[in-house]
């Protein structure tokens, strides 16, 4: 997930303040349905329209966030005031991956060819848990190329065992092969 | 090349074998953006400066620029085939070239890839270097003392370039910087008979940056038709080629040079010429968005050529022990840099930048090219700061009165052009400086040795050919060394086997310099 560096500032800042006040369960709960009215096409359409006032916009999302927690009103308020309203698209990814790194877990994909068991996944985790010294949560998705094995992808690094992998590593093998050469 | 089917079966059979497959841990990003071959990526957290990515299609890239969250990078292929979104490999790699013999003889790219349709070049991994490598240190080092012969009259006699030297070549477009080069590679056939497994032998770089790809092909040509490729490497980043490769070619081309220089062998490299890298490194840096300076060009411009040139050096005899890096000591790299000027400017910001890092100058101008002076050396402003220890002290004897002898004739030829009277001690000086002009002219693709020029720049600077007129110098020249050559063979044994001018030798030239001028009818 690519997140724009300014919103990471600000959901850091948010994350800390919500972590000293106590009250982080309550702001992910405000912010995953923020992320769920935001990610809607036509409420996120209209929120971030530039040729819709800004104060229609911001009494709009302040409605919204009106039965939240204080600290998540401020922030929003804030974030208008700022002219920095575009954070509020990332914020659902970007609050989520701080609080996993808090607890000190990562998200991740794993592709397989078909669908993997739970405890396959599972154990799969766990050896990459261990390898990265977090905890790994994985979520499968199915990817047909691949011919058959998995390819992790968990912060930021590739783990790839599939057949398409292997088969290009050896075609780069071949390809790099010193051959004899005659006459 | 031909291959035995079986063979190769064999080998592919034992390679698929062993193959484990890679299930190591890669960095991986996203393509952010792409366009005028640059790429930024996110993600790649663990990303190294200088770093080889791969993208789909086989494209790879280089990372520059190290951002909060993105990474810049240049590509070294067809960007058309790179997407946004694209999914980007870091290898782990620093961006690296191959190296060694097998090099020789074959033209490559910045890369090192072969591009003249010759095949494969045979490689293993341990011949790939990486092309950004440390200078050697100043405990590595040893003073510039043997002279690198560049067969051309006017440069060895005054403005000496030894190993390990950096000597800038500079002037405007059609000054004959690039011929002055292929006169340098042929000269260095003298060194080990242009055989390069013989250890003596000066083995030869050229680094063709931002060329039009005729003049490459010509270049090559001279060498092929000249036997010289045979010790010559020819590393070309044409100018329809990325401005990526451009900027990297004369890195790729010193790594290769470091090699043969590691190994106690001796090198030349040419880059032709930086001034086109130097454009290149502003074009790639200002579409990563890097501050521009003075002229447009980033703020590390001095320090692209210096690190560059820092690199050519003559290695201490025993810097093996210091560092391990070196297999032995003793080897050099010399440097010759070439810078095109405008309209003869050479205060220009890259040609000052260049100026000070080298070790001298050879100022190459349109007038005494158009005048017929070719090659079209200034001696008044050339200069070779390591000077007469990179002369052999046969030729430092013939030459030393020779710059002085022409630095009066150029001030006495000024006023004699208003052509009143002339006592005869300014005629002498006249007469002398126009023979002497006369002798450092030279034909292209005509390297003389070092014992030749010797006796003909001794025959000179006595006075020898003071009765020869100026038109009949280059006549005089063939006669007289033809006729040394045939009847005094020893002086020149002499000047190859001891480097030096004794007393008798200067004698027997001067007596052969009369004989063949009488012969003539002078």
């Amino acid at each position: 997930m690519i997140v724009d560096p300014v919103t990471t500032r600000y959901v850091e800042a948010f994350f800390e303040l919500a972590s000293e006040k106590g009250v982080v369960d309550e702001v992910r709960a405000d912010v995953d349905m923020i992320a769920a009215e935001v990610g809607d096409s036509v409420v996120g359409a209209w929120i971030f329209n530039a040729r819709v006032p800004l104060e229609k916009r911001r009494a709009k999302v302040e409605e919204l966030v009106s039965n939240c927690n204080p600290l998540t009103r401020d922030f929003v308020g804030l974030l208008f005031v700022k002219n920095r309203a575009d954070v509020l698209k990332d914020l659902g990814a970007a609050f989520r991956a701080k609080w996993l790194s808090s607890r000190g877990s990562v998200e991740g994909v794993v592709e397989s060819a078909l669908g993997l068991k739970a405890e396959d996944i599972s154990s799969l985790s766990a050896s990459i848990g261990a390898k990265l010294g977090k905890e790994v949560l994985l979520r499968n998705k199915i990817n047909s190329h691949l011919v058959g094995g998995v390819r992790v992808l968990v912060d930021n690094k590739l783990i790839d065992f599939s057949v398409e992998g292997r088969m290009a590593g050896l075609r780069r093998k071949l390809m790099e092969c010193e051959l004899p050469s005659v006459g | 090349m031909d291959l035995r089917p079986a063979e190769v079966t064999s080998i592919l059979k034992k390679e698929i074998e062993s193959y484990q497959g890679e299930s190591s841990m890669q960095s991986v990003g996203t393509v952010l953006s792409v366009g005028d071959g640059v790429a930024r990526v996110y993600g790649l957290d663990d990303c190294m400066m200088n770093e080889l990515l791969e993208f789909p299609g086989g494209v790879r890239g280089v990372a520059l620029n190290l951002e909060e969250d993105n990474v810049g990078c240049v590509l070294l292929g067809s960007a058309s085939e790179v997407r946004e979104g694209d999914e980007v490999r870091a290898t782990g790699r620093i961006i690296s070239v191959p190296t060694g013999d097998n090099l020789l003889g074959r033209v490559v790219n910045a890369l090192g890839d072969p591009i003249d349709g010759k095949g494969d070049i045979s490689l293993s991994e341990s011949d790939y270097l990486p092309i950004e490598q440390p200078a050697p240190s100043v405990v590595e080092r040893q003073p510039v003392t043997q002279p690198v012969q560049t067969g051309i009259k006017a440069i060895d006699a005054m403005i000496p370039v030894g190993r390990g030297q950096r000597e800038l070549i500079i002037g405007d477009r059609q000054t004959g910087k690039t011929a002055l080069c292929i006169d340098t590679i042929l000269s260095q056939r003298a060194t080990g008979g242009g055989d390069p497994s013989n250890p003596e032998q000066m083995l030869c770089i050229y680094v063709a940056v931002g060329q039009k790809q005729s003049t490459v092909v010509d270049v090559v040509r001279r060498l092929e038709e000249h036997d010289a490729m045979k010790y010559t490497i020819v590393v070309s980043a044409s100018a329809n080629d990325e401005a990526s490769m451009q900027y990297l070619s004369c890195y790729a081309g010193t790594t290769m040079a470091e090699r043969f220089r590691d190994e106690g062998r001796h090198v030349v490299i040419m880059y032709d010429d930086i001034y086109k890298q130097a454009l290149a490194y502003r074009q790639v840096m200002l579409l990563l968005r890097r501050p521009p300076g003075r002229e447009a060009f980033p703020g590390d411009v001095f320090n692209l050529h210096s690190r560059l040139l820092e690199r050519s050096a003559k290695l201490s005899d025993d810097a093996p022990r210091i560092n391990p890096r070196y297999k032995a000591g003793g080897g050099s790299i010399t440097a010759l840099p070439i810078v095109e000027t405008q309209e003869g400017d050479v205060s220009a910001y890259i040609p000052t930048n260049v100026i000070s890092i080298t070790d001298g100058q050879i100022f190459l101008e349109s007038n005494l090219f158009n005048s017929g002076i070719r090659p079209a050396v200034n001696a008044g402003i050339s200069v070779s700061r390591v000077g007469g220890s990179a002369q052999i002290p046969a030729m430092k004897k013939a030459a030393g009165g020779l710059r002085i002898n022409l630095a009066q004739y150029r001030e006495l030829a000024a006023f004699a052009q208003f052509g009143s009277d002339l006592d005869a001690a300014t005629q002498a000086t006249l007469t002398r400086g126009e023979r002497l002009v006369e002798i450092l002219k030279q034909g292209q693709y005509q390297p003389v040795l070092v014992a030749d020029q010797v006796m003909i720049v001794h025959a000179g600077t006595s006075g020898g050919l003071d009765k020869v007129p100026v038109k009949q110098v280059q006549a005089f020249e063939k006669t007289f060394l033809a006729y040394m050559r045939d009847t005094k063979p020893e002086v020149a044994e002499g000047i190859n086997s001891t480097g030096k001018l004794s007393d008798e030798g200067k004698q027997e030239i001067e007596a052969g310099a009369k004989a063949v001028a009488s012969q003539m009818g002078y």
